[in-house]
């Protein structure tokens, strides 16, 4: 719909528009009434779009002149909505899937989640930050006595990608509100656990909230404290420090100071070094790019099983792409990324877990890190 | 490739206008980087097919809107850290999206990837002629390197004539600690 501008110059004019508002029944702004329409008086007239053209056309032919007020009424409506709090299809408990949430928030999410889901979801402790912070990853678990092999996925690995975060804390409400109903779901359940870590670098997600939206890495200080932060991306012991890495702290692709010198790296590497031979899947969540990426960062020579890795991933990126047209690319990291090392893809992969992912979200660099809160739904409901 | 000159790129695009999703035009682009040198911006020839949207009235209204403003404009963070842009910031963050545009082309080589991250300062200057001249520190995301590069660039522009870029610079020191 837009809004139009015109001031009548004639009286035959007038005549015409007055006219024109009765038979098409438009909606007038400005004045009230067709009758309180005059020459050299502003008039204001909402146009449905589907009348737009025949209307302006009608302008046209009667050689009146209009300015366009407002060119998309819609989109005024929508922007100057206030946030919505609630979107009755997020809700779970209260707790908004579709905007981005603060740690505090988030650690009161998995307590909640926990307790909510009992039977399920299991809270476990993972270690510590640089900074102190605690680190939990959720489990979520059908019991049962045969033991089940783990799929693992992280997230916020690097603090500036917040629709990272919100992806993982939307799949587990996925899975768990749709347990009940989804047979597919169930079935995943009774041969799988699902372990996921929603937050792993706190530290520098919260600094990403209260300082920096654009920061990268963990809050580790380097050189006296006057440098801070590691990429915890290019930390882990695969290559490490071999390529597309920094040795310089100020650099956003610091590798710290050796493999896993970082607690939140050793946190995470330790745990899945203790369940190596469990874990059948790693995902690692990122933004942005729309990219599925496979091992190597370090080298282009193919993984031993890249042909399962790519089938697999190809798989993914068709049925993301059936959900809203989204394109994903599909690949190597040193092939259609760039060349890097030390990152938990690839070591996961060295020591001997076959599926191993990073997935790089929405969108392709219009918004890039700041992805507008409102694309939370459409890309968590594609990726899922 | 083309020897000791430089590697040339042919492209076929097809440009999407972001605030008419659906209404597209295609282009065809020819860029050249020069073989070694650093400091030279690829030379780019490009050819639109078809028409841009006319968008006279909402730039008369903007510039009015600015010209009459008693105190001079300030904004920061734009988007805000969850993506929101007010209403009345838009044009200002579509005229610094036009202004990356251009530095990124100046600054990039085959191993580079720009995106503008977020506009973290703009002040508009006043000016005795008829432009409107807005300063601007933009951050800019280097894909490669990972790096969030802010960079200061003075943008005029005038209902009639295309953005300008008077003057940009790389900023100094880093993107806060």
């Amino acid at each position: 719909d837009q809004v139009l501008h015109i001031v009548p110059e004639t009286f035959q004019q007038v005549q015409h528009l007055q006219l024109l508002c009765s038979t098409l029944m438009l909606d007038l702004w400005k004045p009230l009434l067709p009758e309180n329409i005059g020459a050299g008086e502003d008039l204001h007239i909402r146009v449905p779009a589907p009348l737009v053209q025949e209307v302006k056309d009608s302008l046209d032919q009667h050689m009146i002149s209009y300015r366009v007020l407002i060119p998309d009424v819609q989109k005024l409506v929508d922007q100057s909505m206030p946030r919505e709090r609630s979107s009755h299809r997020q809700i779970s408990g209260g707790y908004v899937y579709t905007e981005y949430h603060p740690m505090e928030e988030i650690y009161q999410w998995m307590t909640q989640i926990q307790k909510d889901n009992s039977e399920l979801v299991t809270q476990h402790f993972l270690g510590k930050t640089f900074e102190n912070r605690a680190m939990y990853y959720l489990q979520i678990s059908q019991p049962s006595n045969k033991p089940k092999k783990i799929i693992w996925m992280d997230c916020g690995i690097h603090a500036r990608e917040w629709i990272s975060p919100a992806f993982c804390q939307w799949f587990v409400k996925e899975i768990l509100q749709n347990y009940k109903s989804d047979p597919k779901i169930r079935r995943f359940l009774q041969n799988l656990d699902l372990y996921v870590l929603p937050v792993l670098n706190i530290d520098g997600y919260i600094y990403s909230w209260e300082e920096d939206r654009l920061w990268r890495k963990n809050r580790s200080p380097y050189e006296n404290g006057t440098c801070y932060g590691t990429d915890l991306n290019r930390n882990f012991n695969s290559s490490w420090g071999s390529v597309g890495v920094s040795f310089n702290c100020s650099s956003d692709v610091f590798c710290g100071s050796g493999p896993e010198s970082e607690p939140e790296t050793r946190a995470v590497a330790q745990f899945i070094k203790s369940k190596r031979s469990d874990i059948l899947c790693y995902l690692t969540i990122h933004s942005y790019g729309q990219l599925i990426l496979t091992p190597y960062g370090s080298t282009t020579r193919p993984p031993s099983n890249s042909e399962e890795l790519m089938q697999v991933a190809k798989e993914a990126a068709a049925a993301l792409t059936g959900k809203y047209g989204t394109s994903y690319r599909v690949g190597s990291t040193a092939l259609i990324l760039y060349n890097n090392s030390g990152s938990s893809r690839d070591w996961v992969h060295t020591i001997g877990i076959p599926l191993s992912y990073t997935f790089e979200l929405r969108d392709t660099g219009a918004h890039g890190f700041i992805l507008p809160a409102n694309q939370i739904q459409p890309t968590c409901e594609e990726t899922m | 490739d083309i020897e000791d000159v430089g590697h040339k790129y042919y492209l076929e695009l097809e440009l999407e206008d972001v605030l008419d999703k659906g209404r597209t035009v295609n282009c065809t682009a020819e860029v050249l980087y020069h073989l070694g040198s650093k400091s030279t911006a690829p030379d780019v020839q490009l050819t639109v097919q078809g028409e841009l949207r006319g968008t006279e009235e909402a730039d008369q209204e903007f510039y009015n809107r600015i010209r009459s403003l008693e105190k001079e404009l300030v904004a920061e963070n734009i988007p805000d850290s969850h993506g929101n842009v007010p209403l009345e910031l838009e044009p200002i963050h579509l005229l610094a999206w036009a202004a990356s545009g251009y530095v990124i082309w100046q600054n990039s080589t085959e191993n580079t990837e720009f995106h503008l991250a977020q506009v973290k300062h703009v002040k508009q200057v006043k000016r005795s002629d008829e432009d409107l001249q807005f300063d601007y520190v933009l951050l800019l995301h280097e894909m490669v390197s990972q790096e969030v590069i802010p960079w200061e660039v003075t943008v005029l522009w005038h209902p009639q004539h295309p953005a300008r870029v008077s003057w940009d610079r790389r900023q100094l020191g880093h993107t806060l600690g």
